[in-house]
């Protein structure tokens, strides 16, 4: 991304519109860009989404493998995050250029996950102790303008939504191995609950406030920016109405610049950010069901990027 | 055309055990031809107008015009049917070709022989890339009820395909065959006109015998009314059951002396499995793979040593008191060394059924359709079979397929196939030789034909330009006399000069009918070759590999004419050194084509001192020392005499019974072939060593010698 | 040899094609909006992003005099291919593919136009089905064009391979992951077709020299009858200028 520069007028003019939840594209503090999401449209994968937020582009997808689960957890399956940073985003990450990048969001997704109460890991085990599923989530970022971070909870939550787990049945046999059994029927198979999972929410600060998405302009006016990542509203993905409000714990939290940050400031902006992330997860919960709804009804051919 | 375009996805387990997701893309078409004469929409060209525009119908049931489908187990059920000419007018959809081709190979091979025959009119229709007769799978549907709805699906188009193309409302209907009582039901429902193959068949008229090739229809597993035998295990409870260790898996040899009795041989055990009683073997016939439940210990013993045949007459359908035959309540003596594991057969993994041939024994009442057939090979079990010809077939040799050993029944049920000709007749004997030995036999085919060159082919002089003409050597061949296939011819000199030691240097050649010149991969007659894979020798009657044209004249080096070989070519000195060996393809004319003893005389008339005569004794003395080199090198020299028929000249009758001499132009003649396949063996291993094929003998385990030292033993005795 | 089985006895593919047919074509130029030029093109199952920065100042060490430096890179994306791949790219095989799409491309581009300037053509396949090289040629010819780099003539790579029906040879056009596992020939000719001249030709497995013209000339035409199906699309998109359709569902 070529610098942007701004005068200090103009940079002014953005912190205290902050200050009084305004931006300068009009959006409040609270409010995110517009993006596009589409799911299912790799079809060598289980599940994936494609995101597009502003001008960063997203393409996840789930794949699923047996595996064997951890001695201390037996009954629990896997999860690992893995970002590729495609050279056609920048040429600076041809070659190992965006590994940096790439590790460092992989790493947040992984500790956001980490928690049972962020994703369940119980529902991807086959046979306590002998076998589980792991999922790999492989996050391809095809285009990078700005909030990669939100960007990909996103599309990964979306991803995961749409994954389907083909049901297999093992049999434990005399050896102490395990044999799978697999269905021949391609519509066995079960959905993963991903109510509870988290999205991450940027927080830039800007003078003493925090904003959520922002702009480049924005961008160049703060300092520093908090990263939290939020557990999922299940409320938001179940029919059942009685389901208690539960939800909006903080799961992992980091930081980005040059910057620090108060604790008072801290507080406040975990605070926004917990409410961001609820407006965040109930809007994507309303396009996903709609999507699959519609999918359901008839057969969707995907645009993929052909749009 | 116009393609659209679908994609079917589904999951697989790697060989690592991983599962994973699969998605190939499928196009549906609109140019697939509907084949029917009665249509005019379709851009037919003329050749592949396969169903008659007015088939007449020879069934009772259906007395006006129709095309017939068949959905898959009336194929795989009634081929015999099928293959009478009685049935036209059929259409084979792509769904049913596909099942067939996976559930059985073989009953592929013969659905394609129909289909390719053109008098037959079969027509197969490409129904799963067909734009208006594909579907999808739906949720929680079976891959069977799938492919039931895929046939109906074709048969409802096709029906309002032919209807739309004709002018004057009179077209071909379509009536479905199949016997699953269900798919009836809900094609009656769809308006598909059905039925099932025994009620077509039995109501088809003019068509002797095409009833007595019904297969008789199987009765389900876990019915269990009036059972002999106890249920086999479903395919899953075996899987589950060889899985965790409680099953074996085995192929079931049945005795030859003792009918109750019989072996299975499986991983994990050094002795066989030893199979007894009507029960223990539970309807497994020899040759299939079984699952087997091993008895304990202490229920172990020896096999019988009594023989025991099946009872002469039909004792209906009752198993008789068989403690009394098989004396099982001898006391086991554990340290009795001949003593086996025992088990019993708990369920049939996979048939290895075919068509066995063998004698009709008559019912004892007049008029009865119900007869036994005894097969000519002992280790099968007669069969039942129903048949309103038996007057004419008891006199034959008849050829009977197996179609199910239903739990009530004491023997297998099967059917008709066909009479191989009288009892005692030659031909008719030589038949069944060929059929139980599984030799293929049958006539060369049109399209094998077609791939020959014309009867009066020459060798073409750019095909001479191309080779090493060596057609001014001395080349002779020497085979047994009356050989028609003369497939190898030598050819030996002196050369000027000394080799380096001193000696004496010989060129020596083989030469080998060059085959490939005229049998191209992949052709039809390659894949026939391959099938035959050698020529079977009968006593009056050669069944050759490769058409007569080729074997005994383009590719037998007659002496005197000009034919194509391969050689090899060596530069031997007089202790039968190699010195340097050279390959390529030639042109020569045989000098001469000799018999072994004329070969013999040459050698021996010191009178004689021409071309022919003294390259036979340079070979005939290097044959000596590569003999003995072989010899001292460890070879292994197996004597089995051949025999030789003595054939009366006018009736072709076999008269006498000789074995051959063996005279030293035999192992003469043997000695070059083997070189010569050494040497090209060695040049193979080194230019191709990935993927040269090199045949060796391991050393026989001492299992192999068990019978013959137990016999030795009492020899000694 | 190649299995019987490539062609039934109806004369049609494993999937429904017949011999001389092109699996569907789809694509679209310009999909994103910060490298110079980029393009989306599906070629059945086998679908591929190009994306193309430049012509800019190349980097000192690289730097040639007289003519532009063409910096490739092929990457597949780990979920491209039914078993999950480990890494993207840097292994043997997609370094052998960054080569040979630089091979394919220098042939096409007018490099002496920009001397010291480097063109930097990423590649990136999403899902692989048989032909992931050709696919990502065609798709960086597209990404080429709209970032407007002067090219000679289209580049168009196609693969073909040999059947056997009734014991005569068939030449089959553009080879599908199951017919390439099927253990064939598979012949990738990456050719500029109004002209005729072949940029990049590679086989794999083994082809008897008799019929190595038939198959050739099957590729060939795939060749050209890809460059109709791109041609057009070109056009087209040239015609409508970049405009922006909004049906995805939009938070």
């Amino acid at each position: 991304m070529a610098g942007l520069l701004l005068s200090q007028s103009e940079k002014l003019f953005i912190v205290h519109g902050v200050q009084d939840d305004y931006r300068s594209d009009g959006r409040s503090n609270l409010d995110y860009r517009p993006m596009e999401l589409e799911t299912d449209l790799v079809d060598t994968a289980t599940g994936s989404a494609r995101l597009r937020l502003a001008n960063t582009d997203l393409l996840v997808a789930v794949k699923t493998e047996i595996d064997v689960p951890s001695p201390d957890k037996p009954d629990l399956g896997k999860i690992e995050f893995n970002v590729d940073c495609s050279a056609n985003a920048t040429p600076q990450f041809e070659g190992r250029g965006g590994d940096q990048l790439a590790v460092g969001i992989a790493n947040l997704m992984q500790a956001a996950y980490q928690s049972s109460q962020a994703f369940n890991l119980k529902q991807l085990c086959i046979f306590e102790g002998k076998q589980c599923w792991k999922l790999f989530v492989d996050i391809l970022i095809l285009e990078c303008g700005g909030n990669l971070c939100d960007a990909v909870s996103l599309a990964v939550k979306a991803a995961l939504f749409n994954t389907r787990i083909p049901c297999v049945k093992a049999i434990l046999m005399d050896g102490g191995d395990v044999d799978l059994q697999l269905s021949d029927d391609p519509f066995d198979n079960k959905l993963l609950d991903v109510g509870t999972a988290p999205l991450l929410v940027t927080l830039c600060k800007i003078g003493d406030k925090c904003v959520v998405d922002p702009s480049a302009e924005e961008e160049s006016c703060s300092v520093v920016s908090l990263i939290v990542g939020i557990t999922g509203t299940p409320s938001c993905y179940s029919d059942q109405e009685n389901l208690a409000e539960v939800g909006g714990k903080f799961s992992t939290i980091d930081m980005n610049g040059p910057g620090s940050v108060a604790p008072k400031t801290l507080k406040d902006a975990i605070n926004q950010g917990i409410v961001a992330a609820k407006l965040l997860d109930k809007a994507l919960a309303k396009a996903l069901i709609n999507e699959r709804k519609e999918n359901i009804r008839t057969k969707k051919s995907s645009y993929g990027f052909l749009k | 055309m116009t393609k659209m375009w679908t994609t079917k996805s589904f999951l697989t387990k790697t060989k690592r055990g991983n599962i994973i997701k699969i998605v190939r893309e499928h196009y549906l078409r609109d140019d697939l031809l509907c084949g029917s004469g009665a249509c005019n929409v379709c851009p037919h060209k003329d050749d592949e107008l396969v169903l008659e525009e007015k088939p007449e119908s020879i069934c009772t049931l259906f007395d006006y015009p129709h095309y017939l489908i068949l959905d898959t187990n009336v194929v795989l059920h009634q081929i015999d049917v099928l293959e009478e000419d009685a049935l036209k007018n059929v259409i084979i959809l792509q769904t049913v070709l596909e099942e067939v081709k996976h559930q059985n190979t073989a009953m592929y091979q013969r659905l394609l022989e129909i289909i390719n025959n053109k008098k037959r009119r079969f027509y197969s229709f490409v129904n799963e890339h067909h734009k208006d007769t594909y579907i999808e799978r739906e949720p929680g549907e079976k891959q069977n009820d799938r492919n039931d709805r895929a046939i109906r699906k074709a048969c409802a188009w096709y029906e309002t395909h032919l209807s739309i193309c004709s002018v004057d409302g009179k077209f071909p209907k379509i009536v479905l065959l199949t016997d699953d009582e269900n798919n009836r039901k809900i094609a009656v429902e769809e308006g598909i006109v059905c039925c099932t193959a025994k009620d077509y068949v039995e109501n088809v008229t003019g068509a002797i015998g095409l009833i007595d090739k019904l297969s008789k229809n199987v009765i389900p597993e876990t019915c269990s009314r009036d059972a002999l035998y106890p249920a086999h295990l479903t395919p899953s409870q075996i899987h589950e059951g060889i899985r965790n260790g409680k099953l074996y898996q085995g192929t079931y040899r049945a005795s030859r002396d003792n009918f109750l009795e019989g072996t299975a041989v499986v991983n994990g055990f050094e002795k066989p499995i030893l199979l007894q009683g009507h029960i223990g073997i539970n309807r497994a016939v020899d040759g299939d793979t079984i699952a087997v439940e091993i008895f304990p210990e202490e229920e172990w013993r020896r096999p019988s040593d009594i023989v025991l045949e099946d009872k002469a007459d039909d004792p209906g359908d009752q198993l008789e008191e068989e403690a009394v035959l098989l004396k099982v309540a001898e006391p086991v003596d554990k340290s009795d060394e001949e003593v086996t594991p025992t088990g019993k057969v708990v369920g049939i993994i996979r048939r290895k059924w075919r068509q066995y041939c063998g004698i009709l024994m008559r019912s004892k009442f007049p008029g009865a359709v119900r007869h036994l057939f005894t097969p000519a090979e002992k280790t099968i079990p007669r069969v039942r079979i129903e048949t309103r010809q038996s007057d004419v077939l008891a006199m034959q040799r008849i050829l009977v397929a197996l179609d199910s050993w239903p739990r009530n029944s004491r023997y297998p049920l099967g059917h008709f196939v066909r009479a191989l000709g009288p009892i005692g007749n030659k031909d008719a004997e030589n038949e069944v030789i060929l059929l139980e030995h599984d030799v293929p036999h049958a006539r060369f085919s049109e399209a094998v034909l077609a791939c020959l060159p014309p009867n009066d082919w020459t060798i073409p002089e750019e095909e001479i330009k191309k080779r090493v003409d060596l057609r001014s050597e001395c080349i002779c061949s020497v085979d047994p006399p009356g050989c028609t296939d003369i497939d190898d011819a030598l050819h030996a000199k002196a050369l000027p000069g000394k080799t380096g030691d001193g000696l004496k240097r010989y060129e020596v050649g083989v030469h080998i009918a060059d085959v490939t010149h005229f049998v191209r991969p992949n052709t039809a007659l390659d894949k026939e070759a391959a099938s035959r894979s050698t020529t079977v020798y009968l006593v009056g009657r050669r069944i050759d590999m490769v058409p007569d044209l080729l074997s005994s004249n383009l590719c037998s080096l007659r002496g005197g004419e000009e034919r194509l070989a391969f050689s090899c070519v060596w530069e031997i000195d007089e202790n039968a050194n190699i010195i340097h060996t050279k390959f390529h393809k030639s042109v020569i004319k045989s000098a001469a084509a000799m018999t072994y003893e004329e070969a013999q005389i040459a050698i021996d008339d010191k009178s004689r001192n021409d071309k022919v005569a003294s390259s036979l004794r340079i070979l005939n003395a290097l044959a000596k020392k590569l003999n003995r080199k072989r010899l001292d090198n460890g070879a292994l020299s197996l004597s089995s005499p051949e025999i030789r028929f003595q054939m009366d000249s006018e009736t072709h009758e076999p008269v006498e019974v000789a074995a051959k001499k063996i005279l030293e132009t035999n192992s003469m003649v043997e000695e070059f072939m083997l070189l010569a396949n050494i040497s090209v063996a060695e040049k193979l291993a080194a230019e191709f060593p990935q993927c040269a094929m090199l045949r060796r003998h391991p050393a026989p385990p001492p299992a192999n010698f068990s019978t013959f030292l137990k016999a030795a033993k009492q020899q000694v005795r | 040899m190649p299995g019987p089985d490539l062609l039934s006895s109806q004369g049609l593919r494993l999937d429904g094609r017949r011999p001389n047919e092109l699996r569907r074509i789809q694509c679209k130029l310009g999909v994103f909006t910060q490298p110079d030029g980029s393009a989306y093109l599906e070629q059945g199952n086998t679908k591929v992003l190009a994306a193309v920065y430049g012509p800019h100042q190349a980097a000192k060490s690289k730097s040639l005099q007289d003519s532009v430096v063409v910096n490739c890179q092929y990457s597949m994306a780990t979920f491209s291919t039914g078993e999950r791949k480990n890494r993207p790219r840097g292994d043997r095989k997609s370094q052998e593919m960054s080569m040979h799409l630089r091979q394919a491309l220098m042939a096409a581009i007018k490099t002496e136009l920009y001397p010291r300037s480097q063109i930097d053509i990423y590649v990136e396949v999403l899902q692989a089905d048989g032909g992931a090289y050709c696919t990502s040629v065609n798709a960086a010819t597209l990404a080429l064009i709209d970032a407007g780099i002067p090219i000679k003539a289209y580049v168009i790579a196609c693969t073909a391979s040999l059947a056997w029906k009734d014991g005569e040879p068939e030449p089959l056009v553009d080879v599908s992951h199951v017919e390439e596992a099927a253990g064939g020939v598979v012949l990738t000719v990456a050719s500029m077709p109004s002209t005729g001249a072949i940029g990049l030709i590679e086989m794999s497995h083994r082809l008897h020299m008799d019929y190595f013209d038939t198959v050739l000339s099957r590729a060939m035409q795939g060749c050209k009858d890809i460059e109709v199906i791109l041609d057009k699309v070109v056009r087209e998109h040239l015609a409508e200028g970049w405009t922006k359709s909004d049906d995805a569902i939009t938070i």
